[in-house]
């Protein structure tokens, strides 16, 4: 290509040459050298000129039009401009491919998508998103999201939602009974990708098994009550013959583990039912622990219980529920560890002004790979000798939900065969000083 | 276009202040939104403490109120605003009184059924006053959409709406008139029953005035106190 351009270069600088050759000799002949020369490179420009004039009126023209048929160095120019254009118009139509590809899978989401810019002003949405927000092509483009989604909690979402945060919400257009979870998803710089998930089916489907769960028990219950009377009396008759009395004294047993069974379940639909966050009274957690306390050494056959109250702080909070989530833990740590093992019940503050209530034990513990699901419903690590010790398989299903209310976690730490720490972590603004001494 | 006004001003700080100045509106709009809904809520399902909650709750609204308020008097008194500019602060200034009207109206409601939660309750449960409550509720939905879009035509449609819910009170009237002839121990009930019809009423109103304001804050043209279908005239001369 270089040879080639040079070659065409040459070519015009030889006809220049030529040219001026030319015109001197002309000029020679009519005696006027300067007048010649003048005319003839006159004529070279006006021709040049005309080929610039071509030129630009094709460019002017887009590609409309054919290049122009222009000589010289002109028609090599015209060529690489028509490469030019013709390699550029490639790869824009290459991109526009990808981006229509894309934009065409994101539309086709059954997921909707809103892309936000810095200001929570929406850059772009798909047809799902306009169908569950009730969005309107072009015309919502460049409004702010928490114009249009105005639910005071939805604003308090885009303001501090965190990655990984999720938001429900019913839907905001008047007649539907929608469901919405609302997922940001942080990228580039300040800009932020809102998912839109119609829940309404799961949502639903999920009360009705709330719902189902709490009559089923409150149901079984009035019948089993009856059955445990029956069996206390019988078991206390004299006349009965002696070989059902191993039967009966069992069925009975079992007949209260169904009971406990149902208080735990029941227990559990209660805290469900108020997914709100638990309502708010000061309660006295080391005058609960040290009762806890009092309520196991009052049993027979048990480890050594230690109290260790290095704070006297009080615990925003609802007495009943940190009651049977911290009576869970304790029970857990008595049925799991030996008489002769030790339990340590202690009650303090962090540094970053957390409350910790901590249940540790020197019992059997737990293998790694059961601690993700501990807090399952019916979930146990051994089926054997949890039914032996009488357990529903519900405790620390509670104490995650009761924690939950109280804007809590819970921490498992365990060692096979050396013990167990659970831990409780009460957010700071829960926490509350000592009442004054009066 | 009257959107592309807001945005094309010399000074970045003036436009700044008056996007600042509606989202807050838009804010204060949801807030009195989620409070109609609690308090319609209360009264269909009976749940007293919503009911007060929301009453309680009406302290927010006029916090908003007063500080929104105190926002466009400074924005009127350092930027002296012209044409465009200066219809919005007075549409938003009308407007916040409007909304906190309806959040006093909300609370009315909420007062209302904590007391009615404690009675017993008509064989419908209230049917009628959920579907009253659900187009007031749309209405005030739709104003304020309107609000946010700068869409006169949405506003003009929720306005129409107001109809509606005339028609719809009127007919909830008469049937708590036949109750209280039926059954006299029925009237208490009935006269709450009454008291919240009429706010839902008021609500209404209420939305239809927030879309006239958006109607001039877009138009720049008054329609109080005109009927709509000169109104739709008007405004299709207006713009072909």
């Amino acid at each position: 290509m270089l040879g080639e351009s040079t070659k065409a270069w040459g070519f015009a600088l030889a006809r220049l040459a030529m040219l001026l050759v030319g015109g001197l000799l002309l000029g020679l002949f009519i005696d006027h050298v300067v007048a010649g020369l003048l005319l003839v490179l006159g004529l070279a420009l006006s021709w040049q000129l005309f080929n610039l004039f071509r030129l630009d009126h094709w460019l002017r023209a887009r590609s409309r039009r054919d290049p122009p048929d222009v000589g010289g160095v002109w028609g090599d120019v015209v060529t690489q401009v028509v490469r030019l254009h013709r390699r550029k118009r490639y790869h824009k139509q290459r991109l526009l491919d990808v981006f229509r590809e894309l934009r065409h899978s994101t539309a086709a989401m059954p997921d909707g998508v809103v892309v936000l810019n810095s200001q929570s002003e929406i850059t772009w949405f798909n047809r799902t998103a306009g169908r569950l927000l009730g969005l309107r092509r072009r015309a919502d483009i460049g409004i702010r999201i928490s114009n249009l989604i105005r639910d005071p909690e939805f604003g308090r979402y885009l303001q501090r939602a965190e990655h990984g945060d999720v938001l429900q919400l019913p839907g905001l257009q008047p007649g539907k009974d929608l469901m919405l979870s609302f997922q940001l998803v942080p990228y580039g710089s300040g800009q932020r990708l809102m998912l839109v998930r119609d829940v309404t089916r799961q949502v639903r489907l999920e009360s009705m098994r709330k719902d189902f769960v709490a009559n089923a028990s409150h149901e079984l219950r009035s019948p089993l009550t009856v059955i445990t009377g029956y069996l206390e009396t019988l078991e206390q008759d004299q006349d009965i013959d002696p070989l059902l009395q191993g039967p009966l004294s069992e069925m009975r047993r079992q007949s209260e583990r169904m009971n406990a069974i149902l208080r735990d379940l029941l227990e559990l639909s209660k805290l469900d039912a108020s997914t709100d966050e638990a309502e708010s009274e000061p309660v006295d957690v080391p005058g609960l622990a040290s009762l806890l306390c009092k309520d196991v050494r009052a049993r027979a056959a048990r480890p050594t219980i230690e109290l260790q109250l290095e704070s006297a702080a009080r615990l925003l909070g609802n007495e009943g529920e940190l009651h049977s989530a911290f009576s869970n833990l304790i029970d857990n740590a008595v049925k799991y560890t030996p008489p002769e093992g030790r339990i340590v019940v202690r009650w303090a503050t962090n540094a970053e002004g957390e409350a910790l209530f901590s249940v540790s034990d020197s019992g059997i513990g737990i293998p790694a790979e059961h601690l993700p699901r501990l807090t399952e419903r019916f979930y146990r690590v051994d089926p054997g000798r949890s039914r032996a010790t009488g357990g529903s398989g519900l405790g620390l299903s509670i104490v995650k939900h009761a924690l939950e209310h109280h804007g809590a976690r819970l921490g498992i730490e365990s060692q096979e065969g050396e013990g167990s720490v659970f831990t409780c972590h009460f957010p700071s603004e829960r926490v509350l000083p000592p009442r004054a001494q009066s | 276009m009257e959107k592309a006004d807001l945005s094309h001003h010399i000074s970045r700080r003036f436009n700044e202040d008056l996007e600042r100045v509606r989202n807050q509106v838009l804010a204060m709009g949801g807030f009195v939104e989620a409070q109609l809904q609690k308090a319609i809520t209360s009264l269909i399902e009976g749940n007293s403490s919503l009911g007060e909650s929301v009453a309680l709750d009406d302290l927010k609204v006029n916090g908003m109120e007063v500080s929104i308020d105190e926002e466009c008097s400074r924005i009127l008194a350092t930027r002296a605003p012209a044409a465009g500019d200066l219809r919005v602060i007075v549409a938003i200034i009308k407007t916040i009184t409007d909304l906190e009207r309806i959040g006093d109206e909300g609370e009315k409601i909420g007062l209302i059924a904590s007391r009615l939660a404690s009675m017993e309750r008509p064989e419908n449960k209230y049917r009628e006053i959920k579907h009253l409550g659900r187009i007031v509720s749309e209405m005030v939905h739709g104003a304020l959409d309107a609000f946010a879009r700068m869409d006169a035509d949405g506003a003009l449609a929720v306005a129409r709406q107001d109809r509606v819910v005339d028609e719809e009170y009127d007919a909830i009237h008469r049937q708590c008139i036949t109750f209280m002839m039926e059954d006299p121990r029925t009237i208490r009930r009935a006269l709450d029953v009454m008291w919240v019809v009429r706010s839902l009423e008021r609500i209404g109103d209420h939305a239809k005035n927030i879309c006239e304001y958006v109607i001039y804050m877009v138009h720049g043209k008054d329609i109080r106190h005109t009927r709509l279908e000169d109104v739709e005239r008007a405004l299709n001369k207006g713009n072909p």
